[in-house]
């Protein structure tokens, strides 16, 4: 348990100081990339807390991370609010879209839930490429302002990369702690208890659709600020976002990084975008790649990479 | 008939049907408070069902339930167990095999440190002195049912009959009026049985707690409960001490029927 | 309009009931989501496609041949994926599935290239009903919707190989113990379901009249919606809720405009199962 606790401070600590003096060392395109896992780590973050946490399977982080997106651009487009604003409120609007779909949907059993999620994600890109006067359509938007960081206007505009990265890098941490707190809060323990046996968990006082709710709503805020960060990144958005790609990506990084851990999701973030990356050197086979990838890896590490590292790691301590 | 409202636990005419099957017919029963309280039969008989339908796993088809003279009757489970304090065990599902045997305890007490929803996502001093007082009371409820040497192992690895009885001291951790157990012996050694009946007797004589216990095991019950209930088909064939109830005719051929 | 709207919905209706119902026996026997059930719609309408262009088939032999073709394919993925998924937690079935969507439609656009193909054949002469001129592809499809699910009705009630999936989808455990090769069983749901799905690809062909390797997606996830608002496992469910679905479709499409008619399934399963748990056809919630 002490050695686990140390082996994991550990890891972190050493990926961080990685990360961070990660780009005096690699190329523009190296550091595209990292931005990109991290872009992806939010709304990563967020399926991991309704699937890992409270054990239900959500295809709606993408259409949260897009709703985000719009939000943040639109705000920044039209009224010039400063980025941490159009970031909060990229959250808060996706977690208040959440409540009234997780009221039906999480009465439901998984099945059910997976379905009206996936529907959910269907209804928003409907939604984005026919609201032509706010969306624009299938054109989407463009010109996204750029993050500027100042309390109200003006303040310093993200330009180079580095800066985006570094960005990214801040807000991540900042993701990842904001995880940890609510993982290793009693209603995390709640969460969790939900997750391993539901009518246990009521049994001792959890009411257990309160914070399947509470993980729906808190994973859609996640994913929204995610999507925030990418528009003002990419600084164009259209309704492909919701394009069911994105949500499988996240469903990879999470299942195949390690489900209900947060060294997995994180681990899996990065692997997982930059196996994509790789493969875009074969652009044909890219896709037929990633879907091999997939069976592979769920059959053969069923938990993930990282539990099946981290047990490789821990057995010689066992032996002796 | 009133309902008592004096009594710990009330059940006015419960009544649950699946389909044409009656599992628990029309079911009158008051639990004084400070009792234990006995409850057996054959298999069938509708102990659990009746179980169910007063903790709110299960929607009686009618009836109504109250506890210390509230009426609970269509409460959900959780709200059973945080407002009326009524609480249960499982016979299969017993512990949550993946957290530790303390945390499991915290869990449990969590519902009382932490009464607000809201409050359970706070992560600051006070929230994690809270946590703390729950680990140290973990620690003495432990004690008393002798599982300290294992507090820190993995709730799934430890044998069966101590994960019943860790069951049993989750449920102190909430501090409950009424616990129901539904056989907490069955699939436990003897020398357990002799701990979970002395643990059950303490918590009754120092805490107040009433106690409903559904059990096979017929010396565990004569040594254990004030009173003996006998369900049969779904209804109540014999209500008195338990020497009593073991002579009556009704119950033998009850008994040799199922 | 009306006709025109009734016609459409019931065609419509008609394909996605061919698709949905082998969906929902695979999850009857499997528990798990398929979410490469579009897939094999797609292949089937490639497959008959092929057979016409490459083979010169006439379009009447095509769809036997789609279908085989199809049965072939799916009999090496039951064998290979779809078997490991007994008893794997459901999650394992929804990426495995997705991952073999990822590669049979872009297996299908490295072969067969990534644009519109135009589909050559099937009897599209018009036929005077109501007044509405219908092309007789339509009403065959309708035509054979029925007499399959006819079928199916009497295979899962009469058959042998009928009666051992429902005990499966039944009770998987007591199967087991009784000695039921389960594997097999499951492998030849599979097959049969995905068999279901090529047919209907290769009937709706000449209706849609084009076809491309990611038309199978948008066939999925209508799927899904018409297995859950039809009660899994609910063969005549099924027919009917893949009907409503056409018909509120076309509707849709007619009176509001064509680019919300993809969003009516999902508008309308979130409504059903928010007033009805279980589906449209079904008290209890099985799903």
């Amino acid at each position: 348990m002490g050695s686990d606790m140390r082996l994991r401070i550990g890891g972190f600590a050493g990926f961080l100081a990685l990360l961070l003096v990660a780009p005096a060392f690699l190329g523009e395109y190296q550091v595209h990339a990292l931005i990109v896992s991290l872009t992806f780590l939010l709304p990563a973050l967020g399926l991991n807390l309704i699937l890992g946490y409270a054990g239900m399977l959500s295809f709606a982080q993408m259409a949260f991370f897009g709703i985000g997106a719009y939000v943040s651009a639109l705000m920044a487009m039209r009224w010039g609010t400063p980025f941490w604003l159009n970031f909060l409120a990229a959250g808060v609007v996706a977690g208040v879209v959440a409540l009234p779909l997780g009221i039906p949907a999480l009465r439901l059993r998984k099945y059910s839930f997976v379905m009206c999620t996936l529907g959910f994600a269907v209804i928003a890109q409907t939604l984005a490429k026919n609201w032509v006067s706010v969306t624009r359509g299938d054109l989407g938007l463009s010109n996204v302002p750029r993050p500027m960081l100042g309390l109200w206007s003006g303040g310093i505009e993200i330009r180079g990369i580095t800066s985006y990265y570094y960005l990214a890098l801040g807000l991540s941490v900042i993701a990842v702690l904001a995880f940890l707190a609510i993982v290793s809060s009693p209603a995390g323990r709640y969460m969790i208890a939900i997750r391993e046996d539901e009518t246990l968990a009521a049994s001792v006082g959890a009411p257990t659709w309160r914070y399947r709710m509470a993980a729906f709503v808190l994973s859609g805020v996640f994913a929204g600020c995610g999507g925030s960060f990418y528009v003002h990144y990419y600084t164009v958005i259209s309704p492909t976002i919701f394009d069911p790609y994105y949500g499988n990506t996240l469903l990879v990084i999470v299942l195949g990084g390690g489900v209900g851990t947060l060294g997995g999701v994180v681990a899996g973030s990065f692997i997982f975008v930059a196996l994509s990356e790789v493969l875009r050197v074969a652009p044909d086979i890219r896709m037929i790649a990633y879907g091999l990838l997939l069976i592979v890896v769920v059959f053969g590490c069923p938990e993930g990479l990282l539990p099946l590292l981290m047990r490789k790691l821990r057995r010689p301590t066992h032996a002796t | 008939m009133q309902p008592d409202l004096t009594a710990a636990l009330s059940m006015r005419g419960i009544e649950k049907h699946f389909g044409s099957i009656i599992a628990v017919d029309a079911v009158d029963l008051d639990i004084p408070t400070g009792q234990i309280c006995g409850l057996t039969g054959p298999n069938g008989s509708g102990k659990s069902t009746l179980f169910d339908c007063c903790t709110g796993l299960q929607k009686a088809t009618g009836g109504r339930v109250f506890a210390a003279g509230t009426e609970v009757t269509g409460w959900e489970m959780h709200r059973i167990v945080r407002e009326a304090r009524v609480i249960r065990s499982f016979q299969k599902a017993v512990v949550l095999r993946a957290m530790s045997v303390e945390d499991n305890l915290v869990l449990a007490g969590q519902m009382v440190a932490f009464p607000g929803f809201a409050g359970t996502f706070a992560i600051g001093a006070a929230s994690r002195a809270r946590i703390r007082g729950l680990r140290e009371r973990a620690g003495h409820v432990l004690e008393l049912v002798g599982l300290s040497h294992m507090r820190h192992a993995e709730a799934g690895k430890i044998s069966f009959g101590q994960q019943k009885l860790l069951q049993f001291s989750t449920m102190l951790m909430a501090d409950p009026r009424v616990i129901l157990l539904d056989e907490p012996m069955a699939g436990v050694n003897p020398v357990l049985i002799e701990r979970m009946i002395e643990n059950i007797n303490r918590a009754n004589r120092e805490d107040g707690i009433t106690f409903v216990v559904v059990e096979h095991n017929l010396d565990a019950m004569k040594a254990l409960c004030h009173r003996l209930v006998v369900l049969s088909r779904g209804r109540i064939i014999a209500d008195d001490t338990p020497d009593v109830v073991v002579r009556q005719p009704e119950v033998v051929e009850a008994y040799l029927a199922g | 309009m009306l006709t025109d709207v009734a016609v459409n919905g019931i065609t419509a209706g008609s394909v996605y009931a061919l698709v949905a119902v082998g969906m929902t026996i695979i999850f009857g026997v499997l528990r798990a989501i398929n979410f490469a059930h579009g897939e094999y719609y797609m292949l089937g309408t490639f497959g008959a496609w092929w057979a016409i262009e490459t083979v010169e088939l006439p379009y009447l032999v095509s769809i036997p041949a789609a279908v085989v073709i199809v049965g072939v394919i799916a009999f090496a993925i039951g064998v290979l994926v779809m078997r490991r998924l007994i008893d794997a937690p459901f999650q394992i079935g929804v990426v495995a599935t997705l991952g073999v969507s990822l590669v049979l439609q872009n297996v299908v656009i490295l072969v067969f290239g990534g644009s519109y193909k135009m589909f050559d054949g099937g009897w599209i002469e018009p036929v005077d009903i109501f007044g509405a001129g219908v092309s007789q592809q339509r009403i065959i499809i309708v035509i054979a919707a029925l007499v399959i699910f006819g079928g199916l009705e009497l295979m899962v009630r009469r058959t042998r190989f009928g009666k051992t999936m429902r005990a499966v989808a039944q009770n998987i455990e007591a199967c087991k113990i009784m000695g039921v090769d389960v594997p097999r069983v499951v492998t030849g749901t599979f097959v049969l379901g995905c068999c279901l799905a090529a047919l209907s690809g290769a009937l709706t062909a000449p209706v849609t009249g084009s076809l491309y390797g990611g038309m199978g997606t948008a066939i999925t996830v209508k799927t899904f919606a018409i297995i859950v608002m039809g009660g899994v496992g609910n063969v005549g469910g099924t027919l009917l809720a893949a009907w409503l679905l056409g018909l509120m479709e076309s509707a849709v499409a007619g009176y509001l405009g064509l680019q919300f008619r993809d969003a009516v399934a999902f508008v309308a399963l979130i409504a059903v199962l928010t007033v009805m748990p279980g589906g449209l056809f079904s008290r209890r919630e099985r799903f």
